[in-house]
């Protein structure tokens, strides 16, 4: 007997046992879909937190400084940053004029920070989401806090040490006040003292960091005349990579720990620091999705051992039926290799199939899932891993395969009569 | 000598106090083209016996040489291979393959046979022609009287022609009418001759048998040639 006659049997008895096939089948099919679905739920979710934390800015540093001696130290310590440059490649202040300034273009007029004539009656409009802020940045604020350059150019390192008036602005604080015209060149009036726009930042888009978008950024020395020479407290410095953002935190701790000793108390002399990285939440982050991903590997294992269970049963249930047509099989002349061949293809044909399907409902109710997720989180989109489909599926056909053969392998080795007995 | 046996014994649960000997030390030589009966009350050995020498079951002690060869010697494949081309079997419960047709049912052996798919079809239709069942040839078993069923049996015993046909209670489950019918076949066959073994409990169906050996408690009481009016 050839292959394809095997093959042709299998088939034979597959549509001939339909409700025996169409068991097995469900049981592949709930297995595989149910790990297709859960695993690219996981995966989706996972993704999305991952992407907030990316946003936010990989391998920053964020710096607090609070010292007694007002800019001396801070001095120190940025030149310090800088002599880190193998690990570093940026610091900047982050430091927001408090003060509501006054910004013109033209027409326009719009004040930033203004929480006096702020209306929060107006529906679908959240007032904070469209705010403008005056921020005192370097030449790096767009490396450190991973903006992307629409068009034109950064601040440059001339322009804050002789402040020169030049800005830098976000995507929305660009619409706000140009619209769709490309603002590089043009002028600006902040408190009436015109400023040149060098360049503008591409949209980043972090949903609860709006005010990220609607920045407009001086060189930090306007700190003097604009913002009354207040203590800058806050700095982003950017490291190169994770590596070296765990080095340059240790320096800087260091180093910091030096600037500030603490006294017999405990107590910080000469001011305090406050030093974290955005990679340290996004590291945990990532624990805690991993700990998801463990825990949803560990129902997907489980509705994969349902399933196959549910596999097993169908196919042992039917071991006494098949053992007597295996009886009769031998009887007339079947080779006990003829008989494996042909258990073996009509379970794994089964099986195969069962698994498509199983997949084919799993990425169905992937998408299904996705559709009522986006609602909850937006812009969360599941995609099944091709690789957990294809595991399942072998998963499914392995065991389908095994159990399917289990009967035949037991029932082709005995006497003819022994197997015909069997009722 | 076709069929060659010599001190066989098929004992079950050997040595225990529930030991049983459904054939206890026969011999027994039987030629090519000979009819003969295999009679015995339930429980003599008669089917053990048939089984034994149909090669669906290996007996516990002895020899059994089948057309010169030494079936204890032989491997599963060999054995199947022997099924499959030297014995055509017709049981009592005709043991068709329910979701097969008639037709496919009688194909069967020839697909192990590995006759061609051209002619395979033809060969099982011309072995149901010849038991009269040509007419019903993709009805399943269940749509099959008895009678038919045992028909399209025997149509798969004789489908790769083989030389011997062994018959279990070929009649057993059919009425009077049916069952001689079936009988009627079986002289057919072996007025073409084919050998043939019979085994039955009724000595009414013996009678019509060349030979009848009679077997009592696994052991062969009588063996005897008979005058049969059919021929």
């Amino acid at each position: 007997m050839n292959l394809w006659q095997a093959f042709k049997m299998a088939f034979k008895s597959i549509a001939m046992k339909k409700t025996r096939s169409f068991l097995t089948m469900l049981g592949i099919i709930i297995g595989v879909a149910s790990v297709v679905i859960m695993v690219s739920v996981m995966q989706g979710q996972a993704k999305k937190n991952l992407e907030y934390f990316e946003k936010m800015g990989d391998n920053k540093i964020n710096l607090y400084l609070y010292a007694w001696d007002g800019g001396e130290s801070i001095q120190k310590v940025m030149d310090y940053c800088l002599s880190l440059n193998t690990y570093i490649s940026g610091i900047t202040p982050n430091a927001e004029i408090n003060d509501s300034v006054t910004v013109q273009y033209e027409a326009k007029t719009i004040k930033t920070n203004d929480w006096d004539n702020i209306n929060w009656d107006v529906p679908g409009v959240d007032p904070w989401s469209t705010m403008l802020h005056v921020y005192l940045g370097s030449e790096q604020y767009g490396v450190c806090n991973n903006y992307t350059l629409a068009n034109g150019r950064e601040i440059s390192f001339l322009e804050v040490e002789e402040e020169i008036p030049v800005c830098v602005l976000g995507a929305g604080a660009k619409e706000q006040l140009f619209g769709f015209t490309d603002p590089v060149g043009e002028t600006i009036a902040l408190n009436g003292d015109p400023f040149l726009v060098v360049g503008w930042y591409e949209k980043m888009d972090v949903d609860w960091r709006p005010e990220m978008d609607n920045v407009i950024v001086i060189p930090h020395t306007f700190n003097r005349t604009m913002n009354n020479n207040y203590d800058m407290n806050e700095y982003v410095i950017k490291a190169r990579d994770a590596q070296s953002t765990v080095k340059a935190m240790t320096l800087l701790t260091a180093y910091l720990n030096g600037m500030f000793p603490k006294d017999a108390d405990g107590n910080r002399m000469n001011g305090s620091y406050d030093l974290s990285s955005d990679n340290s939440a996004a590291e945990n982050q990532q624990k805690a999705s991993l700990m998801q991903s463990l825990v949803m590997g560990a129902i997907a294992g489980i509705s994969l051992l349902v399933g196959g269970i549910g596999i097993m049963n169908i196919m042992l249930v039917t071991v006494t039926e098949r053992t007597r047509e295996i009886g009769i099989r031998k009887a007339i002349g079947a080779e006990r290799s003829s008989i494996i061949t042909q258990f073996l293809i009509e379970a794994a044909v089964i099986c195969s199939i069962g698994g498509l399907i199983g997949i084919g409902i799993g990425y169905v109710g992937t998408m299904i899932a996705g559709k009522l997720m986006s609602d909850v989180f937006e812009g969360m989109i599941l995609m099944p891993e091709p690789f957990i489909a294809f595991g399942a599926f072998a998963f499914s056909v392995v065991l389908g395969v095994i159990f399917g053969m289990y009967p035949a392998i037991k029932a082709s080795g005995l006497q003819p009569v022994v197997a015909l007995r069997a009722d | 000598m076709l069929i060659d046996i010599r001190d066989l014994y098929k004992i079950y649960n050997e040595g225990k106090e529930s030991e049983v000997r459904a054939l206890d030390g026969v011999s027994l030589q039987i030629d090519k083209g000979e009819f003969v009966a295999i009679v015995g009350q339930s429980g003599s050995g008669k089917s053990t016996m048939m089984n034994v020498l149909g090669c669906l079951d290996i007996p516990t002690y002895g020899e059994y040489h089948l057309d010169g060869t030494d079936i204890g010697s032989l491997s599963d494949k060999q054995l199947a291979r022997i099924r499959n081309r030297e014995i055509g079997f017709i049981f009592q419960g005709y043991n068709l393959i329910q979701e097969l047709d008639a037709l496919e049912n009688v194909t069967l052996p020839l697909i192990y046979r590995g006759v061609s798919v051209f002619d395979r079809e033809d060969m099982a239709m011309e072995a149901l022609a010849k038991v009269g069942m040509d007419d019903r040839a993709h009805h399943r078993p269940s749509e099959m009287s008895g009678g038919q069923q045992q028909r399209v049996a025997i149509a798969r015993a004789i489908a790769t022609a083989p030389p011997i046909i062994m018959a279990d209670e070929p009649t057993g489950a059919l009425d009077s009418r049916t069952g001689k019918h079936v009988l009627e076949i079986l002289r057919d066959l072996y007025r073409g001759g084919t050998t043939i073994l019979l085994i039955t409990h009724d000595d009414g169906i013996a009678a019509t048998a060349k030979r009848v050996v009679r077997l009592s408690d696994g052991k062969i009481i009588s063996d005897n040639q008979q005058e049969v009016d059919w021929e």
